[in-house]
């Protein structure tokens, strides 16, 4: 195959995924929330509801595509695709196992997270082109979430690409193999403990998820940014909004739980396992965030911010340097 | 605990209110004033303590229009009602600067009956809307259903409902 | 700007008297007196009536400086449906039905203030069974209103979870209303006299089994949202309302108890069976929205102990006075006012003799509890004003009337 149909298959079979994780995470969010908050979910269409997904897709991609009047009406259209491009771009470097992955990148990690970073771009754009208060307020709250969060992103997973001493994500994983004394596997979750939680508590903010969902806080903003939006353009959010938590969490996967190793086995598993290994870890990380959104209230955004530019930046540069000098001193 | 009549004059009479007179009603101690005494008496009885306005209680009595303002003391324990006499659609000065609860209340009665409260800083209506036309609580609007209410604006379409229902 | 600059300004508004612009590099452009003359705009927002946190239909206009409000101005009305004048057609027995709407998270309080209203303006002696099984069912009801205000306070501050939870208890009561007046929300079971049939007997296990549970289930709650690192910033020193405030705005209920007002009308004007029973009212001290929740909380527990004096307490006996049907009470002029979940809800009658009431006001708490927010919620967030809005705990039906 030459690379250009390679890469269009591999285009491809990312936009597959991202699709069909859409589809499984609204139904698993559906079912998780609602056994969290003693209801029981959709019920009635296919079994266990199983059917309630696709149908609303039907729903959603049959629906009138409306524009309201007073719109800036080409940003309001591009919006949708501001905020769904990035989150596409954000799948192609997660490595799925030793061998597969969409297109292995030297700088993963950076990729990935500056691939995340311009969603909020979309986001302010969907907010400002909306021509609704609601919304714009929603936008500037996703804005200033963003740059205030953006920075321990990035600092909580240093540390791991110090101790691993790459940033492509495969070698990042392959420096997790083996175990300590026996038993603990070598997971950078145990030496990078501080950092794991750095990234949890940026991630949930990066990916717009409570206690952190400031700029749609339906309480406060109704829907925030989205409120405007409709039938398949909000459909875009939506898939968005699932496949970042899905790229969130495969990176914390990747960074702090050995990505596709099974601990205590040989490390030549066939692909298959790695991959089947990789998704439930994902999957289960996936469902953590599920829980946090389905038990916190949600932080106010003066908090949020200053605990991002008080609290988070200065533990980040604080955890990077000890990391320094821990890595420096034991080699 | 009732509170004693006697007093309660006095403390009108030495807040200048003219023409007060107190009685000890059924409903409690009332003290009847004249309608432009009204600001004057709740002063004067905020500063005895009474600076609790539990309700406006209006009333039409078909000549006139009876404003009753229902008072508590906290410190006392007690409650007067102070009431005043006035013509449909008078003014009645505003007493929201010694009993700001009054802000809604006297908002409420404004647009229920036709009064107008000089001095409200936010006169507007509170619960109903300009259409409405005639004040609702007067006894001279009489109670319809809303198909006999003229609507500029509203075309009916459907049919008018039966009226066997109404009582 | 240099000094040479400055002092040829100075010398052109002398020779002048106007400003010369001193000259500014070309293609940048400079905000005149810095940052602090940056043009901004305030931004004047709806919120409401349909709007996810204004608990029914209440509409709020805020003027905002970012998110900051300036100005708050509540416009109510859109749930007016005119009880009041309705109540002037309608007979005495018939006026609960309509007073059933008023409020109807809590339509037992409602309902018992204008029994109380017309069996005194009527001289009606109520029997001491009916006068407990009141009170038994307005504090289950309060219970029950409580956890509403719970649920939607939780999701005020963001968290879905507690108003699924909550509906786990307030189906069960809600199930005891109904075995026992036959109705899940519009009672009218309170009618003047008494109580419109007996307390029937598979209601008593069914609260006794609520009861056993509820102390466990309120724990729960307060596992949710009390302790929660993130709910208690949001709610402690937020929307403080100070005494002299709540009692200058005729706030009433755990607003005014919020505040440190020690007044509970079941304490101080004790009606029905209040005053043999043993209870504590719970106090705030500051007045902002956690003494508020915390009274609200500490209510419910005291409910459920009030609840299960009652019902062990419960005499014998008829279960209402005879009252003619068609009811024609003398001349008169009466308030009577209960505790309700809200505060003082009060009824104000005015009878001419005939078989209807001359007039007829219901004093709303919620009314007065509201008209607070023009003056608390400027200098607060918006975030913040949808907290503070919650913790006053209003109910559209009863505000509108």
């Amino acid at each position: 195959m030459s690379p250009g149909v390679l890469a269009l298959v591999s285009a491809l079979a990312a936009l597959g995924l991202m699709l069909a994780n859409g589809v499984v995470l609204i139904y698993m969010l559906r079912k998780v929330l609602a056994h969290f908050h003693l209801r029981l979910g959709p019920m009635r269409v296919g079994w266990h509801g199983l059917l309630q997904t696709p149908a609303d897709v039907l729903k959603l991609l049959t629906k009138e595509d409306f524009d309201p009047s007073a719109t800036d009406l080409w940003l309001f259209r591009l919006a949708p695709f501001m905020v769904f491009v990035p989150s596409f771009m954000a799948y192609l470097a997660i490595p799925f196992s030793d061998s597969l992955s969409f297109t292995p990148l030297d700088t993963g990690v950076l990729y990935t997270l500056a691939a995340l970073a311009l969603v909020p771009v979309g986001i302010l754009a969907a907010g400002w082109a909306s021509n609704s208060k609601w919304s714009l307020i929603g936008g500037m709250r996703a804005a200033a979430q963003q740059i205030a969060y953006e920075v321990p992103l990035l600092l909580s997973v240093i540390g791991v690409v110090m101790i691993a001493g790459s940033l492509d994500m495969s070698e990042i994983v392959k420096a997790q193999q083996g175990t300590w004394l026996g038993f603990i596997p070598r997971w950078f979750v145990i030496p990078q403990f501080g950092g794991f939680l750095l990234f949890l508590i940026a991630a949930l903010a990066e990916l717009n998820q409570t206690p952190f969902d400031m700029s749609v806080a339906e309480s406060e903003l109704v829907e925030g940014f989205a409120n405007e939006y409709s039938g398949m353009k909000f459909a875009f959010f939506f898939l968005a909004e699932f496949s970042n938590s899905f790229v969130v969490s495969a990176l914390a996967v990747t960074c702090f739980f050995g990505g596709w190793l099974l601990p205590w086995v040989p490390i030549d598993l066939p692909v298959w396992v790695d991959v089947a290994v990789f998704l439930t870890k994902t999957y289960l990380c996936i469902f953590v965030l599920m829980w946090i959104r389905g038990t916190l209230p949600r932080i106010r955004i003066d908090q949020l911010l200053s605990l991002g530019w008080k609290g988070l930046i200065p533990a980040g540069l604080a955890w990077v340097l000890l990391t320094g000098v821990v890595v420096k001193l034991v080699p | 605990m009732p509170p004693d009549a006697t007093a309660l004059s006095r403390t009108l009479v030495s807040a200048g209110v003219e023409g007060a007179g107190v009685s000890e009603e059924a409903l409690g101690v009332l003290a009847r004033v004249p309608t432009d005494a009204v600001a004057g008496a709740l002063a004067a009885l905020a500063e005895d303590g009474y600076s609790f306005l539990v309700d406006l209680f209006v009333t039409d009595s078909g000549e006139a229009l009876e404003l009753t303002y229902h008072l508590r003391s906290f410190g006392t324990d007690d409650e007067v009602f102070v009431r005043a006499v006035a013509g449909h659609g008078a003014e009645v000065p505003s007493v929201w600067e010694t009993h700001p609860a009054a802000l809604y209340a006297e908002r409420e009665a404004a647009e229920m009956f036709g009064l107008s409260f000089p001095g409200h800083p936010n006169p507007k209506r509170l619960l109903t809307t300009d259409e409405i036309g005639e004040p609702p609580l007067l006894k001279s609007v009489p109670l319809r259903a809303h198909h006999e209410v003229a609507r500029p604006g509203i075309v009916r379409v459907a049919p008018e409902p039966s009226q066997e229902d109404e009582g | 700007m240099t000094a040479d600059q400055v002092k040829r300004a100075a010398d052109a508004i002398a020779a002048e008297g106007t400003l010369v612009a001193p000259k500014v590099p070309t293609g940048l452009r400079r905000v005149p007196g810095g940052v602090d003359a940056l043009a901004t705009e305030h931004l004047v927002v709806n919120m409401g009536p349909q709007h996810p946190s204004t608990h029914g239909v209440l509409h709020i206009l805020l003027e905002l400086d970012g998110e900051e409000i300036i100005a708050a101005e509540a416009s109510l009305g859109y749930l007016h449906r005119g009880i009041e004048k309705l109540a002037e057609h309608r007979r005495y027995h018939q006026i609960g039905t309509l007073l059933d709407r008023a409020d109807y998270v809590s339509g037992f309080h409602t309902e018992w203030a204008y029994s109380m209203a017309v069996e005194r303006l009527a001289e009606i002696e109520v029997p001491a069974r009916a006068e407990w099984i009141r009170a038994l069912m307005s504090e289950l009801n309060r219970i029950a209103s409580h956890l509403l205000w719970l649920g939607t306070f939780g999701m005020d501050t963001g968290a879905m979870g507690p108003f699924l939870y909550i509906m786990r208890d307030r189906e069960a009561l809600l199930d005891i209303f109904e075995t026992v007046s036959g109705a899940r929300m519009m009672f009218n079971y309170v009618r003047p006299g008494g109580v419109v049939m007996d307390f029937p007997l598979q209601a008593e296990p069914l609260i006794r089994a609520f009861l056993d549970t509820w102390d466990g289930y309120l724990d729960e709650y307060h596992d949710l949202l009390t302790g929660n690192e993130i709910f208690r910033p949001r709610v402690k020193g937020i929307g403080v309302i100070p005494r002299s405030t709540a009692v200058a705005f005729g706030m009433t209920g755990a607003c005014l108890r919020g505040s440190g007002l020690p007044w509970d009308l079941r304490k101080t004007r004790p009606y029905g069976p209040y005053a043999e029973l043993d209870f504590e009212v719970p106090l705030g001290t500051t007045g902002d929205n956690w003494d508020r929740y915390m009274v609200r909380m500490e209510e419910m527990r005291w409910a459920a102990r009030l609840a299960r004096q009652l019902l062990d307490g419960l005499p014998e006996g008829d279960f209402t006075a005879k009252v003619p049907k068609v009811l024609r009470p003398p001349a008169g002029e009466v308030y009577a006012a209960v505790e309700s979940p809200r505060g003082e809800l009060g009824v104000h009658i005015l009878s001419d003799g005939s078989d209807v009431p001359y007039r007829l006001r219901l004093r709303s708490p919620a009314l007065f509890n509201l008209s607070v927010v023009d003056e608390v919620l400027p200098g607060s967030l918006i975030a913040d004003a949808v907290v503070t809005v919650g913790s006053l705990d209003i109910v559209l039906g009863e505000i509108d009337r």
